[in-house]
């Protein structure tokens, strides 16, 4: 691979301070389309941290147990609908949890034994059991949860967060996602600004490669090489607009030159996990096999919201789980369990969790049954938009509340059911904005994230 | 109850207008956006319509809705107030200000006037639906006697003519989306002629080219959402989607008349099903994204297209959106859910088809035998891999039962173990699928070459159309006819304006209807969509969107005499450009002649006293680097390229469908990733990140109109990329010297101050790069890559074996000598430089 993308925060990073020109010294300014705006209303929440489980967690198996699956194990039927996919049809059966539950904190919430870490956790932790999706398939799922229109094209959550909040580190992308080592099914769709203006897409910063597509030049191009041809170019583009002086675009573009290269500079530093002690890399479960993935992106989430990021979206896939449950969904499970839990405690004991809403979802539930596959009978499940696991943490939700049901075998949502557009609402009057305003004119009408209005979910805010 | 019985609230006329005005501006909007879709004709939740005041009086299961006179009374407010159980509408409360106008009216009686509302009224409906009457163009006969008339009503000074420099540069940039040659500029500026005369030859000239189609095609294709492939889970790939593409462009470059090429897009086959032409033309009607997959449902999927489809139709051809009327009743403009649900219809009879279509003149190429011995290679190499874990699931099946071999194992058990592959563990299996999935891929691909058009085909039986309240596919309403929207024009038809129920012939009728030289809107839309693609904003400033919510036309009487000469000219594009590009409206200079007064008294330039500067677009900006460094290919036709794009996207894993997409692997022939970006390969699931962060349209939702905003990542790509440092690194060694980089750039000589800079600059650079020898040019090697397994939850590397092809390199900096790389740094910036990407 191409060597001179080698400052990865995956492997840490190879660059430090670097000696600054004068180019580059002017102070983070807050200006333009990205400016701080005042939020709709008063809220604790000023950042986001979206831990999106893509794949589709299984409720079942995490954090609402269904001991009714234990009599019902591998009873078999069948299902025909016009509204039921191939997937959904045919002969199945149903299947229990492999795993054993416990009850944890004060609040009691019944969660799988693999959670080992975010059980100590629990009680700062609100717990929704009632939200549903509508899509059964994960590309469409997957753009309703992060874009709230299931056929892609909308803007991100991140982006209209940031829309409607502008960001305070002019110097760092207002919207950041660290996907998993593969982009999600539907790949940037997810983190789309679509109809909003550009500034306001997700930036990925990947795990390997450059963090930012072409933020560093190639190799074999040093800084101050860097910095003498963009002096040359900034001395003719001054020229240009001194002689156009009534394109004021002009004056923005070599404005954007100098941002661009202020936040090549500042972006090795903020990504730098060699600054972090010994001690916050192990509570993350940095150096162990399986929790070092997650791990990286949980610190460096944190890492990102102290720099001034508004939204920064965390990926962890493969909670598909058709077959093999037992196994893959415990890899997810433990790769997750510690470095989140240690996402809320770390962000708790720098005082950073009330003004920080984490949120834990993936784009669907999981069926309590499973279709019969390659003729016979797998431990796994399908998807299930109709019931779901959600929780979040910090921002002004509720802690330790355990809101909504679902039915003895986790098919249905039935207590304080809400679809997924009422879970957008809340979220955004967490972060102070009120979704019915938080509109944008396209396509002959406003646009806004919950499509055509929605309500908050009173009982998830504290 | 007629006003009579109003009166007995109401305090007199004056009370009675206030109500009546409260009516029209708060209530009946809110009833008809908040209300109706549960409460309305269709369906009534709690035996509730809001739809009539008989309907409001009467109330539903919760008893009267409305008592006029007595706030305090009815279950209307009390819903709206949101102070008991009873919450509506569902979601937000709605704005303090509609329920005390909603209170408001009530005390005043709760009046309901039929008809539309007074004022609108008293303007006849030229104010409420100005863009669906018959043409009214002026008496003027010039686009810019009619701008003049309203330059001199605001008293702007006009800039001056634009000098032939720019003006070459402009309308090469405007036509074709390439920058001149230098030598085709210095022509131009001594060409000793009249202005006029040699300014039409260029005109004609430009027009003339194939150039033209390319660039213009990239217009309608962002109308349309072009791409190569479906998006969603698999983005699979439509390999015969490009042959729209070429439609496209050829119909362009033949200027062939609009009215035509609107016809032949909704109803080609049904016009001549024996033409290819025609069944190519059809691509349009499933352009949008869309996928369907064992996981999705097809009742859900076939009603997404429907609704893309009609809204696409729509949008496209009428500028009229849609989306609101799918729900309910169009608010600000007289499209019925009904009737919406009634073009829907007009598709409900069609499927999608791949119908064998011959190819075009031109539409095949030489290279079509050698992009298929790839592909079959690709395949045969892949299928390899697929027997090898074959192979090794019946070796291990052996092993278990103490067999020699496999050849032991009797043949229909040898059948089940390959299928069922239970022999491999899940790690192997992950691998499998990748290439079981590639398979799959490449199949496909492969009838990139086949003579089949991507369009549709009449289904055996027309599928039932109904109204779907709130787009609600499990409620349906009331079943509809396929038919036309009343309100925009009525055409010759007689009586109701039905479309035919039989299956054949009913896109015909819309196609005629839409794409009637009589068609008022139409006319106007493609006449406004010209004039924004060559002004950077229409005469309505909302391209897409001619109803109320949209712009009302800067320019009324121009917008209708152009339309009116385009209708008269058979719908010729070609001379609606050169009707355009011939007024002094487009000759002008392109700085404000009073900047300060301007600002004051036309910010927005909608007078046109000076021409609008535009930074160039995503794909001029990559075409017009190419051309100046003098690696573009001009080469046309074919399936999508793939061009080198950002090496790390390229290889970027991303899922699909159970798996990894293959990575992205640029053509191996230099000249083919050199090709204009029109000719690329078009992927919803991975655009060239550098075309995105330009601003480049978006394949999901019609672009009208590309923004154009300034943002920091562009300067990484457009100063980092290897793409761009590739073009800088050939323009210098084409160029030679200080001189030449700035002609082939810049079109001219650099200044004396410039060019004093740039020699410094390059005297410093050439001892850098003397003392700096450039790192070797990488290994091509296979690639690895990981993904988390879904059936472990591990992470799992997979080898990416590389393309069968040499590959040709581009020059690298190891090949030239210093001075060379140090102009190449001089390059790099002026392509960079504001006056390269603003062509004026």
């Amino acid at each position: 691979m191409n060597s001179r993308r080698n400052f990865l925060y995956r492997t840490s990073a190879s660059l430090g301070s670097v000696a600054l020109s004068a180019l580059l010294e002017r102070d983070a300014r807050a200006a333009g389309i990205l400016a701080p705006k005042a939020a709709h209303h008063k809220s604790k929440a000023k950042a986001c941290i979206f831990l999106t489980m893509e794949g589709g967690p299984s409720h079942i198996d995490t954090f609402d147990p269904k001991p009714k699956l234990e009599q019902l194990h591998m009873t078999e039927f069948a299902r025909e609908s016009k509204f039921a996919s191939a997937m959904e049809s045919g002969r199945r059966y149903y299947v229990k949890s492999p795993f054993a539950f416990r009850r944890a904190g004060q609040c009691g919430i019944s969660m799988s034994e693999h959670f080992e870490q975010l059980a100590k956790v629990a009680d700062d932790i609100c717990w929704y059991r009632g939200a549903t999706a509508e899509s059964s398939n994960h590309p469409t799922a997957l753009f309703h949860l992060n874009t709230g229109n299931k056929f892609g094209g909308d803007p991100a959550l991140g982006a209209w967060s940031t829309y409607g909040l502008g960001t305070v580190n002019e110097n760092l992308p207002a919207y950041v996602v660290l996907p998993d080592t593969a982009f999600p099914q539907g790949g940037s769709g997810n983190w789309s600004n679509g109809f909003l203006p550009p500034s306001y897409q997700g930036t990925p910063l990947r795990a390997s490669g450059s963090p930012v597509l072409d933020m560093e030049p190639p190799e074999g191009v040093d800084r101050a090489s860097q910095l003498s041809n963009l002096g040359f170019l900034n001395s003719l583009n001054r020229m240009h607009a001194e002689a156009h002086p009534s394109q004021t675009d002009l004056q923005a573009r070599i404005e954007s030159y100098e941002l661009a290269f202020r936040m090549q500079a500042e972006m090795p530093g903020v990504i730098d996990m060699d600054k972090e002690s010994e001690e916050t890399k192990t509570l993350y479960g940095i150096g162990a096999k399986e929790t070092d993935a997650v791990g990286r992106r949980c610190l460096l989430a944190r890492r990102l919201v102290e720099a001034g990021v508004r939204f920064v979206q965390v990926y962890a896939s493969g909670w598909d789980s058709h077959d093999y449950l037992e196994g893959a969904h415990r890899n997810r499970i433990r790769a997750v369990d510690r470095p989140v839990a240690a996402l809320l405690t770390d962000l708790k004991r720098r005082g950073m969790l009330d003004s920080t809403l984490v949120v834990w979802a993936g784009e669907f539930g999981r069926s309590p049954d499973n279709g019969v596959r390659k003729g016979t009978t797998t431990w796994g499940r399908d998807h299930n938009p109709g019931a779901m696991s959600i929780w979040m943490a910090g921002g002004g939700s509720k802690a330790g509340a355990i809101v909504g049901s679902t039915d003895e075998i986790g098919a249905k949502a039935v207590e304080c059911v809400h679809p997924l557009r009422d879970v957008h609402v809340t979220l955004l009057h967490l972060l102070g904005l009120d979704d019915a305003k938080l509109t944008y004119f396209h396509a002959g009408r406003f646009r806004q994230l919950s499509q055509f209005g929605g309500s908050i979910i009173s009982e998830l805010v504290g | 109850m007629g006003l009579a019985g109003i009166a007995m609230f109401a305090q007199g006329p004056g009370a009675r207008i206030e109500g009546e005005a409260i009516f029209h501006k708060h209530v009946r909007p809110m009833l008809e956006e908040k209300c109706a879709g549960c409460h309305g004709k269709a369906q009534a939740i709690s035996q509730f319509r809001a739809t009539a005041r008989e309907d409001l009086l009467k109330g539903g299961n919760r008893g009267p809705s409305l008592v006029p006179g007595d706030a305090k009374s009815g279950t209307l407010l009390l819903a709206l107030e949101q102070t008991t159980a009873l919450k509506m509408p569902p979601g937000a409360k709605l704005p303090e200000e509609t329920i005390a106008a909603v209170r408001r009216w009530v005390e005043l009686g709760a009046p309901w006037p039929e008809g539309p509302a007074p004022a609108a009224a008293a303007q006849g409906s030229d104010a409420d639906a100005w863009a669906f009457g018959p043409l009214r163009p002026g008496k003027l006969t010039s686009i810019d006697a009619y701008l003049q008339a309203e330059l001199a009503k605001a008293k702007l000074p006009l800039a001056a003519r634009a000098s032939r420099r720019e003006l070459i540069r402009r309308a090469t940039q405007d036509v074709w989306g390439l920058p001149p040659t230098p030598e085709q500029v210095e022509a131009f500026v001594r060409d000793a002629r009249p202005d006029a005369v040699a300014w039409k030859d260029l005109v004609d000239r430009l027009l003339a080219s194939p150039r033209y189609g390319e660039r213009w095609a990239r217009h309608w294709l962002d109308v349309t959402r072009y791409a190569d492939t479906g998006g969603f889970s698999n983005d699979y790939e439509r390999p015969n989607a490009w042959r729209y593409r070429e439609y496209v462009i050829r119909s362009l470059n033949n200027d062939k008349p609009y009215f035509q090429f609107v016809r032949e897009q909704i109803a080609g086959d049904e016009m001549d099903a024996s033409n290819p032409e025609m069944l190519v033309a059809t691509g349009f009607l499933r352009m949008g994204p869309w996928e369907h997959t064992g996981m999705s449902v097809a009742a859900v999927t076939r009603q997404q297209w429907l609704d893309d489809v009609t809204h696409s139709t729509t949008a496209t051809f009428l500028g009229l959106t849609m989306e609101c009327a799918r729900c309910h009743d169009h608010k600000f403009d007289p499209i019925p859910t009904k009737e919406y649900y009634r073009v829907q219809a007009v598709f409900a009879a069609s499927e999608f088809a791949e119908p064998a279509a011959k190819f075009l003149p031109g539409e095949a190429r030489d290279d079509f035998a050698a992009g298929r011995k790839r592909l079959e290679d690709l395949m045969q190499r892949n299928e390899a891999r697929v027997k090898e874990y074959e192979l090794l699931c019946l070796n291990r099946a052996a092993q278990k039962r103490g067999l020699t071999g496999p050849s032991e194992i009797p043949d229909k058990e040898a059948r089940m173990i390959r299928q069922n592959k239970r022999e491999l563990t899940p790690e192997e299996f992950e691998r499998f699928k990748v290439y079981q999935k590639r398979q799959q891929l490449y199949k496909e691909s492969i009838k990139r070459y086949e003579e089949l058009a991507y369009g549709l085909q009449h289904a055996k039986k027309a599928q039932d159309v109904h109204i779907l309240p709130v787009g609600n596919l499990e409620t349906p309403g009331e079943r509809v006819d396929p038919g036309y929207l009343s309100a925009v024009w009525r055409g010759p038809q007689a009586g109701p304006a039905d479309v035919t129920t039989e299956i054949a012939g009913r896109r015909r009728e819309l196609a005629e209807w839409i794409g009637s030289e009589k068609n008022p809107l139409t006319a106007r839309v493609i006449v406004n969509r010209v004039w924004h693609w060559h002004f950077g904003h229409g005469i309505v400033r909302t391209p897409n969107d001619f109803g109320k919510l949209g712009a009302r036309p800067t320019h009324p009487e121009l917008l209708d005499w152009l339309a009116a000469e385009f209708v008269a000219n058979q719908g010729s594009i070609k001379h609606l450009h050169r009707m355009i590009l011939s007024s002094e409206a487009y000759q002008r200079g392109s700085q404000p002649a009073d900047a300060e007064l301007v600002k004051k008294a036309d910010l927005d330039n909608k007078l046109l006293s000076y021409f609008p500067p535009r930074r160039m677009e995503a794909e001029e900006i990559r075409d017009s680097m190419l051309a100046v460094s003098g690696e573009l290919s001009l080469e046309t036709g074919g399936p999508g390229v793939f061009a080198a794009i950002n090496r790390d996207i390229a290889q970027q894993p991303q899922q699909i469908m159970g798996t990894l997409r293959p990575a992205w692997e640029p053509a191996a022939k230099r000249a083919d990733r050199n090709r204009r970006t029109i000719y690329t390969f078009q992927m919803r699931n991975l655009v060239d990140p550098m075309l995105e962060v330009l601003n480049a349209a978006s394949m999901n939702e019609s672009t009208a109109k590309r923004d154009e905003t300034t943002i920091p990542t562009q300067a990484y790509a457009l100063f980092n990329s290897d793409f761009a440092r590739a073009q800088a690194l050939a323009l210098a060694q084409r160029a030679g010297n200080i001189d030449g980089v700035w002609r082939r750039i810049l079109l001219r000589a650099p200044t004396a101050a410039e060019k004093t800079l740039a020699a410094s600059h390059l005297a410093k650079r050439t001892e850098w790069h003397k003392q700096h020898a450039p790192p070797a040019r990488g290994e091509r090697k296979a690639l690895v890559r990981a993904i988390t397994s879904e059936l472990t939850g591990d992470e799992v590397m997979i080898t990416e074996d590389i393309d069968p092809l040499p590959y040709e390199e581009n020059l690298h900096p190891g090949d030239v000598a210093p001075g060379v790389r140090a102009l190449a740094d001089i390059a790099l910036a002026l392509l960079n430089s504001s006056e390269f990407l603003y062509p004026y």
